[in-house]
């Protein structure tokens, strides 16, 4: 009876978290795959120049690989804190990404649930005032925007690195990590991961005015009005 | 000397940065004083055995030894190292007579170009190469 209560409770809390869940998993499998299938490409190119085999934990702690995974994190991450910060203040007509039209701002305290205008299951960081109601009150947005910076620093780094390295293979002088972050390779591998994230939140953003997915809290109503705007799914 | 250095900005960072640990910079400067104590001391098959196999290939015109080869080239004298500059499996050392580059192979440090003369930000321009 224990054990059944046990599995209930285990089946009731992977239901509960099943988005998070599943998005974990995925990251996980796409991580090891992708340190597998670099190795094997490296292991490639290193047999192409007469060079030993690579292990796959040779791979993963090289520079290489650290530069491939860091510039695609910033990416997402800069993704997620110009949504969250300009979707404070910038609104799209029609799409579900956006807030109605007139709510455009950062909000009375009324709306926004704060200070004396907090519920009792309200954050407690939600009732205090100053420094504290303004840090919890951005904590998404900043957080968003350090790990940002952080992983952004963490390309510089391990791009330098791989930069480096290959410049030594090409009998080339290495660079500074000054001239490496001014560097066309440093912003080649910066920008082109910054399109693609920008243009797919443009076509969230557009495309959400037009198309429906039923059930999805990222879509309107399938009857609502391509005009309608802010409408809670 | 120097050796690349890495500044952990966080957790996230660190484990991605572990990729530009510093790397043992005395081992390559080893090698590359070795390659040239030999040639100093016309042991040529020595020398040719600290080469990278590529270079060591490509180096003799055909019918000639690889040792024959590196005579002919009379490089001059290496002498003392003045810097050493390592990132990932590759490096430069730089002696007081000549500037190499260097490969780490599974067995160790192995010269890949020897006798190189910088052409401002274009490859060196090296008398021994792969």
């Amino acid at each position: 009876m224990v054990l059944r209560h046990g599995v209930v409770q285990t089946v009731k809390w992977i239901k509960e978290n099943s988005l998070s869940l599943a998005f974990l998993v995925m990251f996980l499998l796409a991580l090891g795959g992708q340190a597998v299938a670099g190795t094997l490409d490296l292991d490639d190119q290193q047999r192409a120049m007469g060079d030993q085999p690579i292990s796959v934990w040779e791979y993963v702690t090289s520079s290489s690989f650290a530069v491939d995974v860091a510039e695609n994190w910033q990416s997402e991450y800069l993704q997620f804190f110009l949504y969250i910060a300009l979707t404070v203040w910038l609104v799209q007509k029609g799409s579900n990404e956006s807030k109605a039209i007139e709510d455009a701002g950062a909000e009375s305290d009324e709306e926004q649930r704060i200070g004396a205008h907090a519920a009792p299951d309200s954050p407690r960081w939600a009732r205090a005032s100053g420094p504290r109601l303004w840090l919890f009150g951005n904590s998404l947005g900043l957080v968003m925007g350090l790990i940002f910076l952080l992983s952004w620093a963490a390309q510089s780094v391990a791009g330098q690195a791989a930069y480096n390295s290959q410049r030594l293979a090409d009998l080339r002088d290495p660079v500074t990590w000054s001239s490496y972050v001014t560097s066309p390779e440093f912003w080649n591998r910066s920008l082109q991961n910054w399109q693609s994230e920008l243009l797919a939140v443009l076509s969230m953003v557009v495309l959400s005015i037009y198309l429906r997915q039923r059930g999805s809290p990222e879509s309107k109503p399938v009857g609502a009005a391509h005009a309608a705007t802010g409408v809670e799914s | 000397m120097r050796i690349p250095l890495v500044a952990p900005a966080s957790g996230v960072a660190l484990v991605l940065a572990l990729a530009g640990c510093a790397p043992d910079a005395a081992a390559p400067a080893r090698a590359a004083e070795r390659f040239h104590a030999e040639l100093a001391a016309d042991r040529g098959d020595a020398a040719c055995a600290l080469l990278a196999p590529k270079t060591a290939d490509r180096l003799p015109d055909p019918g000639q030894s690889c040792a024959d080869a590196l005579r002919e080239l009379k490089l001059g004298p290496g002498g003392a190292v003045t810097e050493v500059r390592v990132w990932g499996d590759n490096a430069q050392v730089r002696l007081a007579g000549d500037t190499l580059f260097l490969h780490r192979f599974g067995d160790g440090w192995r010269v890949r170009a020897a006798g190189c003369e910088p052409v401002r930000d274009l490859p060196y321009d090296c008398e021994v190469e792969d």
